[in-house]
């Protein structure tokens, strides 16, 4: 088999080892977190910004479309082909360019993973702080293209909250640079209009981040209980006692026991949910936050609250969040993540209504909150073999997020509209809204070829999600 | 009046009642720019009707400038053409509030010190000490994303604001956004509008993410002695696991300017870092310990002050222009954004060049965050003016900042431009204004490189 003549071409701009256009080369890059899509034509792995603009103007000419790609960890199709084109795998540009400590400030290429930029001011006292859950893969240029979240992001923001400058190839090859390594330069905000834009707007190939000192104190603590419903309760009540812990989790009793099996975190077998909350800052308001928290937990009838003692006790908790939705993985041959947004003091009412549909559609669901900012992650387990049941799995999610709507919230609270949400879209907006959107994209993106069939509604369908559930098993 | 101009206000009349176009002298020059006073003042009551006189003022080629107090109606280079002034002070209302949640949406033509008051009562607040002060609109905290030393702790009302509703020229009302703390639902076009100036919609709503009022407050003062102790002190403050509120290096003129008239009033020579601590009773102590431990060596000790004269000492340190301007009348208020280890640097440069001027100055340097506002306080021959203004310019840039004059005598305006030169992205800018505003309706010229 011969490669063909576009992955010639391309070969010409990054050397043939570089280019992927055999099939079952192909067939890794045709899924992201979410689902598997088409295949795209070829994948080519830049390594210079001056490569990605080469790309993209032969992009331009040869009229087909560019998706960039970090590690793949998407969970709403972002980084997965919808029309075909080629695929710009940031696996190759993951430098971290400068580290400036002095200005808290670190410029980076889109492949650096979340983590290690943490990892690499660790020493000094410094992170980096979004932190999604994949933050062991995922990339920085993806957490910019999705504006990625993670637990810690209920008290120091999301990524947009962190990026203050960035450089972008825009769809014609020109080079973008927007804001830089201090506030406020005069002019729109183009940073902020990018993040989030889910690679319709340009290629990201350079980021300025904010790095944060490390907090002096973590303290982490586990609240249990036999009623899921009093677990929500407490959050609205530390929330309203004036306490913005800097993560507040909560994982019902089914997630948590397949946590437990597969991590060996220490989480209670027999109860109904968990909260995981983790206060931050000086000694001391650590610790009177935490003093706090514990008796606000049992005001709302927690069984029993732990504190982690060490380092080790926390991160073993962490790590039974953050691998939760590996555990459930081993559960079900399939299962599917929503992640919906509600006002937070709405959280027993919305674990009812979930409980209530799953019980309607004869499926098992499965509750992991970003429990303080009231964003929600139903997990619902499928056979993707049972294609009835693969329609059920789409009735109830459209359900759960329609109701977040019209609890006055939202589709999306970290993972994107993707190909996954794009006909949800006028669930949250009208019409003129999107259309402003469209005319804001044709700035960029005049003729559609970054990132096609994303973000915005195709007009197929209209309040439907668009998610293929009838795949592969994973 | 010309009689496009008379035909315009019959039909913004139509929309808005004829009670809320008012054409008389006073309130036109009240709210002139640059010496140049609008034909006529529009109030709009809804969004609706905000969005309806935009469409009317487009149609029939009339330049609008949004308003409310008019704090923040100085920023920006003259107008081009200025017909309309849009003033947003009949939309003042809380429509949608949610203590327990911690969030709230209101009109943007409420005061923020009406807000604060609002929100206290459930011990809530919003942190931000703009220019202006209590007398600042939400509508303009967000038009210019108006922050003070605050932000170092909280951050700008980029960061705070959730959703906002948006009127725009085609007459129609933009939704961004929404109510809830977490929410990546599409482009995030509140971004541009947010610093935008006015210059691509009228932001007519707003819904903020809300914090608890802190348990108790203190502020700490050093003498610092020289701009070298003052940088290896704010060093050894950043570099410590203290995180001030606020954290403010005044020179020896601002520092005696803030105390006038107050219980502290005195003379004061040298520089002054100002820290403010948020927390429990506790927390505080813990950094009067700490605070006096970092700040032992060269220079005084620190002292700590009393709560009653901090909190109005504050409220100047928070808005130089406004607390300077009604005894300085030639005030001319510099704004220099910069990488913020370079603040002390500037501050050095700045002196220099000021010296040789014989203008006097204060200066203002959030030095935890970048900000550095300076203050000419005496009036200066123009040309003299344009050049020293364009030496600190240069200086700025030379560190890797920008500087942005935010108050000045018009006639400066004609030989500067306020904004520096249009960088990067420009051209990206054009577009997106066209996309907005085609007709250029909003603000025209006012923004940088003429937006």
């Amino acid at each position: 088999m011969k490669p063909s003549p576009l992955a010639r071409e391309l070969s010409r701009i990054v050397g043939s080892d570089a280019v992927f256009w055999r099939p079952e080369d192909l067939m890794l890059y045709e899924y992201d977190g979410l689902a598997s899509q088409k295949q795209p034509e070829a994948v080519v792995l830049p390594i210079t910004t001056e490569q990605v603009v080469r790309i993209v103007k032969l992009a331009a000419r040869e009229k087909t479309p560019v998706v960039a790609r970090g590690a793949g960890t998407g969970l709403s199709g972002g980084s997965v082909v919808a029309e075909g084109g080629i695929v710009v795998g940031f696996a190759r540009m993951k430098k971290i360019l400068e580290i400036d400590l002095e200005n808290q400030r670190a410029r980076v290429q889109p492949g650096v993973v979340n983590l290690d930029l943490s990892l690499a001011v660790a020493d000094q006292g410094y992170y980096y702080a979004p932190d999604p859950s994949s933050q062991k893969a995922c990339t920085i240029g993806g957490n910019v293209a999705e504006n990625a979240g993670g637990p810690h992001t209920l008290a120091y923001g999301v990524t947009t909250n962190h990026v203050l400058g960035l450089e972008a190839v825009l769809p014609d090859g020109s080079l973008m640079r927007a804001g830089g390594k201090f506030w406020d330069r005069p002019g729109y905000d183009l940073t902020g209009l990018i993040v989030g834009s889910e690679g319709t707007l340009g290629i990201v190939t350079e980021i300025t981040v904010r790095l944060l000192r490390k907090q002096e104190a973590v303290k982490t603590l586990l609240a249990i209980y036999d009623q899921a419903v009093d677990a929500t309760r407490t959050v609205a009540a530390i929330t309203a006692r004036g306490i913005t812990p800097a993560a507040l989790e909560m994982l019902d009793g089914f997630t948590l026991r397949a946590v437990e099996e597969a991590t060996h975190a220490g989480y209670p077998m027999d109860c109904a949910a968990v909260l995981l909350i983790e206060v931050e800052g000086l000694q001391e308001s650590a610790e009177e936050h935490a003093d706090d928290i514990e008796v606000i937990c049992r005001e709302t009838h927690a069984r029993e609250v732990r504190r982690a003692k060490t380092s080790e006790e926390r991160e073993l908790l962490w790590k039974g969040r953050k691998n939760a939705f590996g555990a459930i993985g081993r559960l079900s041959p399939n299962f599917y993540v929503q992640d919906g947004v509600i006002p937070r003091t709405r959280l027993p009412e919305m674990l009812e209504f979930i409980g209530e549909v799953g019980r309607r559609y004869a499926l098992r669901i499965g509750n992991i909150f970003h429990a303080g900012d009231g964003n929600l992650h139903p997990l619902i387990l499928f056979d993707a073999r049972d294609r009835d049941q693969a329609q059920r799995v789409l009735k109830a999610a459209t359900e759960i997020i329609s109701k977040c709507v019209a609890m006055g919230g939202s589709i999306t609270g970290e993972h994107g509209v993707g190909t996954e949400k794009t006909d949800l879209m006028p669930l949250l907006f009208s019409n003129d809204d999107l259309e402003m959107m469209r005319e804001i994209k044709s700035v960029f993106n005049p003729q559609g070829s970054f990132n096609p069939g994303k973000l915005l509604p195709t007009g197929k369908m209209c309040g439907e999600l668009r998610v293929q559930v009838s795949g592969e098993s994973k | 009046m010309t009689t496009t101009v008379e035909s315009a206000r019959a039909e913004l009349a139509g929309i808005v009642g004829e009670s809320r176009v008012v054409s008389d002298q006073a309130a036109c020059a009240a709210l002139a720019v640059d010496g140049k006073a609008p034909q006529m003042v529009v109030y709009p009551t809804s969004p609706e009707q905000t969005a309806e006189a935009l469409k009317c003022a487009r149609a029939h080629q009339l330049a609008v400038i949004p308003c409310r107090n008019g704090t923040k109606l100085g920023l920006g280079n003259p107008p081009h053409r200025y017909d309309v002034a849009l003033s947003l002070k009949e939309m003042n209302r809380v429509w949608h509030y949610e203590p327990a949640d911690l969030t709230v949406s209101a009109e943007a033509g409420m005061k923020l010190g009406d807000f604060q008051h609002f929100l206290g009562r459930n011990g809530l607040w919003l942190p931000l000490d703009p220019s202006g002060g209590p007398w600042t609109s939400l509508g303009g905290i967000l038009a210019t994303n108006a922050c003070g030393p605050l932000r170092l702790q909280y951050g700008a009302p980029r960061d705070m604001v959730l959703g906002m509703k948006v009127a725009t020229t085609a007459g129609k009302v933009i939704k961004t956004g929404g109510r809830v703390v977490k929410n990546v639902a599409g482009y995030d076009l509140g971004k541009l509008l947010v610093g935008s100036y006015g210059t691509l919609g009228v932001i007519v709503e707003a819904s903020f993410k809300l914090f608890p009022l802190p348990a108790k407050r203190a502020t700490f003062v050093f003498p610092t002695g020289t701009l070298g102790i003052a940088r290896d002190l704010r060093r050894r403050i950043l570099n410590s696991p203290l995180q001030p509120a606020r954290l403010v290096l005044l020179d020896g003129a601002a520092a005696t300017l803030v105390r006038a008239g107050s219980a502290l009033a005195a003379e004061i020579k040298e520089p002054e870092l100002w820290v403010e601590a948020h927390g429990s009773g506790r927390v505080i102590e813990r950094y009067a310990r700490d605070l006096e431990a970092l700040g032992r060596g060269p220079g005084a000790p620190v002292r700590q002050l009393d709560d009653e004269s901090s909190e109005l000492l504050w409220s100047r340190i928070s808005d130089p222009g406004g607390c300077l301007s009604e005894a300085n009348p030639h005030l001319v208020l510099l704004k220099g954004s910069l990488p913020l280890a370079a603040s002390e640097e500037f501050l050095s440069r700045t002196r220099q060049e000021v010296d040789s001027s014989r203008v006097r100055l204060a200066s203002f340097s959030q030095v935890g965050v970048g900000t550095v506002h300076l203050c000419l306080l005496d009036e200066m021959p123009l040309a003299e003016l344009a050049g020293l203004v364009q030496r600190l310019r240069d200086a700025v840039e030379g560190l890797g900042g920008v500087l942005v004059i935010e108050r000045c005598p018009s006639e400066l305006k004609a030989r500067i431009d306020v904004w520096g030169p249009a960088g990067e992205g420009f051209e990206v800018m054009r577009k997106l204004k066209a996309v907005w505003d085609p007709q250029g309706t909003l603000a025209p010229g006012r923004f940088v490189g003429g937006l």
